[in-house]
């Protein structure tokens, strides 16, 4: 490897990691903001403006920092930071906006699938080390949570990895094969079309738990837990917790984005490269604003909190009994079209 | 050299390990502009427990048999079996061992 | 020849026989002094580990190795033993001699204060003898002499803390389970020698017929040394000795279990290696109904194992438990790789599962290790009376932290580079088996959060307000440990093409294994 592939590399992990971090934060905190706005008016309420976010974080950079007694300063301190950046290193791997993911052969879907526990982690971690009884029982619970949901959400991504290995296609788990070969594409006949649909609402039901919103929010409970595991959190570690949030529903709506509409409009439209380029970024923006709306939003004014043994339950038997029927008509569709274009 | 590949798919740790560094050292450096004070030993450091007052650290604490009632509760049935087929006697140890052998000998034998 | 060759020559005799020597010397050394014993022992095991790494470095440029016990030349009576040294049994060897010198590094100070060690050190180079025989023998009557061994050795190691019912208990639980399992593979070494007049491995698997009772023997091997490597649902015997051992203990019993997996795989891959293609009933070939019973008890064991650590409040017991789940991710790798042997898939899922057996060495290793310094300093087994230890143990919380990552598959540490080569392989065979896998990764993180949070964090309680970091001994060992998995994490394909890879290729080569023996000698 000569000096000039090595700087460049240098240069591409220095930028792309910037800007994208600037990235992560701005549309995070402004999907969060229209999210507000949407629940606030589909409540009858007027809602606060849509730069409240913006606001919020830097009102949370002015206040007091407060670490309480019974926490671990160091652990205290530090894990929120540490929530944030590897929330945001997730962006380096996923395919943005009509362009490839800034580095396609460093991670694949298996790494992203592991990435995105470390936002709950950090967050479990911080609210064990707060000290607090709210933010101990908080915490237990988004442990629990986790747990639950990740059994449905590891299905659609190995049976998603899976049909496009059968279709003959290789390094099927990196984001870049994924994107160029639609889903929707690589079935042979209708039962694979329902699998595939079937699995697309368990994402986009596993999304809300993996953002710890209502209906899957018993971590942070306001009425119960009084906010559960950040109620010692203050200042600008809650502000970092803050952002993780904001990016994490970036990254996760992104993530609904490559696996099941990838599609770009420059394509179609026949558009010169810049044109081109802006249409993508907005068109992509615009899918991650629908799935924001279906998953986060529309969710969350509809229905009431679960608790959490009835989370667990919902997770690991109706929507993992769920995704093994997409699992397995999925399996079955090339068999079945094989036995009717033969016969 | 340093990403390691599986056929299927691939992972750079050491990548991923400089995007967290910058990440790190730039969100470090924004932390800082924050408010880094707070008034230690006044009632601001207490746990919050809706006003009531503080009880003993021994009584505050939640022990570790209580965590992830929601997963155990769900998961009742499950547990009465596997809690069941771990009895701690030698004789049941050796049964388990008998059984598999027993399985496994049906099984090529058939074959 | 120079004295290098020499010693290179003799260099796999030389590893059984330097530790078992000094086994038997060290309770004459130990009554000069104290720190004379701890540190012949750790000299012994360098020595050793020299001669391992001399043979490493011959065995990996320069092929399998031939040693030969006894008649030089084919006679009537032919009395003599054969070591067949290849890249996998180097593989393990080295792993036994980490855990080995690892352990002596943290009983200096976790133990000083207890007696009996003169013993202790005895029975522990003993163990490490046993399981470095068990990886460098070619020969099976040899492989149950020192499983037998290990068997013996460890149920005393196990008892060491002798005044506690529940070590005795388990103690007692092990000889049982263990001898039980050893006799039984004399039984089917009983039912090779009766058909082919032969013990040696290579020769048998080159005559081997894989007649009925061929079948018989491949079941009472598999299913007898599953038992001593902990597979499920014949691992009750593990969480109860894991967990009434001392920590340093463990770690022996460990490669003494790994030496066992080794025979397994040796088993499978090598002496049933002519035969694995064999065409069954329903034209199903034999390797895909033993690939099968494999994986299926595998996904057993790594059910169980994290299903019933979620509910442990006993430390080392629930370490234990997640010791079952790891063997069980081998045993998928392995199982997986023989039900799709010849795929290129299959290859990848074994560097995964061999990877695997030195990553769950040193995860586990490193718990297990962390686990006795807060024995040691708090006298307290069960997680509901501690907390807080953060604030005193900042080194054993920050290694803590690094094994529970590892032994969870986070990345970037080590456990994930073999977890993620074997998602990225079985599910080609089957997607639930990756799906399985995944899940049982998120449940081992849930296990060890749930002791990060009752052992570290939390508030800090007055009865354990006096506790002290532990002492530098112990710390080194872990230290070395975490290092290790960190650096591993880091550089995985550093490792994966030194060892691994040659490792893999001599398991699925068992032609050139056979060849050794029966072409030439």
């Amino acid at each position: 490897m000569d000096v000039r592939a090595l700087s460049e590399i240098g240069l591409r992990i220095v930028f792309g990691s910037l800007g994208l971090a600037a990235f992560g934060i701005f549309f995070g905190l402004v999907y969060k903001g229209i999210d507000r706005k949407l629940s606030a008016h589909m409540q009858g309420r007027i809602g606060p403006p849509f730069r409240q976010p913006f606001r919020d974080v830097a009102k949370l950079f002015v206040k007091e920092n407060i670490v309480p007694d019974h926490a671990i300063p160091w652990i205290f301190n530090l894990i929120p930071l540490v929530g944030l950046i590897g929330t945001l290193s997730i962006l380096v791997y996923l395919p943005l906006g009509g362009f490839p993911p800034l580095f396609s052969s460093g991670g694949d879907l298996i790494v992203v699938l592991y990435l995105l526990i470390i936002p709950s982690l950090c967050l479990v971690i911080g609210g064990f080390s707060s000290g607090s009884p709210y933010a101990i029982v908080g915490a237990q619970r988004e442990m629990a949570t986790m747990i639950a949901y990740e059994f449905p959400f590891a299905i659609l991504v190995i049976t998603i990895a899976w049909n496009l290995l059968q279709k003959g296609v290789t390094e099927v788990f990196s984001f870049s094969t994924i994107a160029s070969t639609p889903v929707w594409n690589q079935v042979a006949g209708p039962l694979g079309f329902i699998g595939f649909a079937i699995l697309l609402v368990v994402l986009l039901l596993v999304t809300p738990a993996e953002l710890s919103k209502i209906p899957f929010d018993s971590a942070e409970a306001e009425t119960e837990l009084a906010g559960g595991l950040l109620v010692e959190y203050s200042g600008r570690n809650l502000a970092m917790f803050y952002l993780t949030d904001g990016v994490k529903t970036v990254v996760m709506a992104s993530i609904i984005v490559a696996l099941f509409f990838p599609y770009n409009l420059s394509a179609l439209l026949g558009l010169g490269t810049y044109e081109g380029m802006i249409i993508d970024v907005v068109f992509f923006l615009f899918k991650v604003f629908l799935v924001v709306l279906f998953s986060v939003t529309l969710i969350r004014v509809s229905i009431a909190r679960l608790k959490i043994d009835q989370i667990v339950y919902t997770y690991w038997i109706p929507l993992t009994l769920a995704s093994l029927v997409g699992l397995i008509l999925v399996m079955w569709d090339s068999v079945i079209m094989n036995f009717f274009t033969t016969a | 050299m340093f990403t390691l590949e599986s056929g299927s798919g691939f992972w750079n740790p050491i990548l991923w390990i400089l995007v967290l560094l910058i990440t790190f050292l730039l969100f470090y450096g924004i932390r800082g502009f924050g408010k880094s004070t707070y008034k230690k030993g006044t009632e601001q450091t207490k746990a919050f427990l809706s006003g009531n007052k503080e009880p003993s650290p021994e009584e505050m604490h939640i022990k570790a048999s209580n965590l992830y009632w929601g997963f155990t509760t769900s998961m009742k049935s499950l547990y009465s079996v596997l809690r069941k087929m771990h009895t701690g006697n030698t004789s049941d140890y050796i049964l388990w061992f008998v059984l598999v052998l027993a399985v496994l000998l049906l099984i090529l034998g058939v074959m | 020849m120079t004295v290098l060759e020499a010693l290179l020559q003799h260099s796999p005799a030389l590893i059984i026989a330097i530790p078992l020597l000094s086994a038997f010397l060290l309770p004459l050394v130990s009554r000069i002094h104290a720190k004379v014993r701890d540190v012949f022992a750790l000299v012994m095991l360098g020595v050793t580990s020299c001669f391992v790494g001399l043979l490493a470095s011959d065995v990996l440029s320069h092929g399998p190795r031939i040693y030969i016990f006894g008649a030089q030349n084919l006679r009537v009576p032919l009395v003599r033993i054969l070591f067949e040294v290849d890249s996998m049994g180097v593989f393990m060897a080295i792993i036994t001699m980490m855990l080995a010198i690892i352990a002596v590094i943290y009983s200096w100070s976790f133990l000083h204060q207890e007696d009996g060690l003169d013993k202790y050190y005895t029975l522990l180079l003993l163990v490490v003898t046993s399981a470095l025989g068990m990886e460098l023998t070619g020969d099976i009557f040899n492989f149950f002499v020192f499983l037998e061994i290990s068997c013996i050795a460890s149920c005393a190691l196990i008892a060491f803390w002798v005044t506690e019912g529940e070590a005795l208990e388990a103690a007692f639980k092990y000889i049982v389970v263990s001898s039980i399992g050893a006799l039984f593979v004399l039984f089917a070494i009983g039912i090779f020698y009766a058909q082919y007049n032969a013990l040696n491995i290579a020769t048998l698997a080159h005559l081997l017929l894989f007649t009925f009772l061929d079948k018989i023997a491949l079941v009472i091997l598999l299913v007898s040394l599953g038992m001593k490597a902990g597979l499920a649902p014949m691992h009750m015997w593990l969480p109860d000795s894991y967990g009434r051992a001392p920590p340093s203990i463990v770690l022996i019993i460990m490669s003494a279990t790994l030496a066992s997996f080794y025979g397994l795989l040796r088993v499978v891959f090598t002496f049933y290696g002519n035969v694995l293609t064999t065409s069954l009933r329903f034209s199903l070939p034999a390797h895909v109904v033993i690939g099968w019973i494999l994986i299926a008890l595998a996904i057993v064991s790594i059910l169980i194992g994290v299903i019933m650590a979620l509910v442990q409040t006993d430390l080392l017991r629930l370490i234990g438990y997640a010791a079952v789940a790891e063997i069980g991710y081998m045993f998928l790798a392995v199982g997986a790789s023989i039900a799709a042997l010849g795929t290129s898939y299959a290859t990848v899922a074994l560097q995964g599962g061999v990877l695997h057996i030195l990553n769950d060495a040193v995860d586990i290793g490193l718990l297990f290790l962390v686990a006795g310094a807060i024995y040691y300093v708090t006298k307290k087994r069960s997680l509901d009376d501690l907390s807080g230890l953060a604030r005193t143990m900042k080194f054993t919380t920050v290694f803590f932290i690094i094994g529970l990552l590892a032994v969870a598959g986070m990345p970037p540490l080590n456990g994930f580079t073999s977890k993620f080569l074997i998602y990225e392989s079985v599910y080609q065979l089957n997607p639930i088996l990756s799906i399985i896998a995944l899940l049982g990764s998120i449940l081992l993180l849930a296990i060890f959060v749930k002791v990060l949070y009752a052992a570290f964090l939390g508030p800090e309680l007055p009865g354990l307000k006096d506790v002290k970091e532990a002492p530098k001994s112990m710390l080194l060992a872990m230290g070395f440990l975490a290092g290790l998995a960190i650096f591993i994490g880091l550089f995985p394909n550093l490792l994966l093409d030194t060892l691994v890879k040659p490792a893999v290729s001599a398991l699925l080569d068992h032609a050139q294994y056979i060849s050794m023996v029966v072409g030439g000698l």
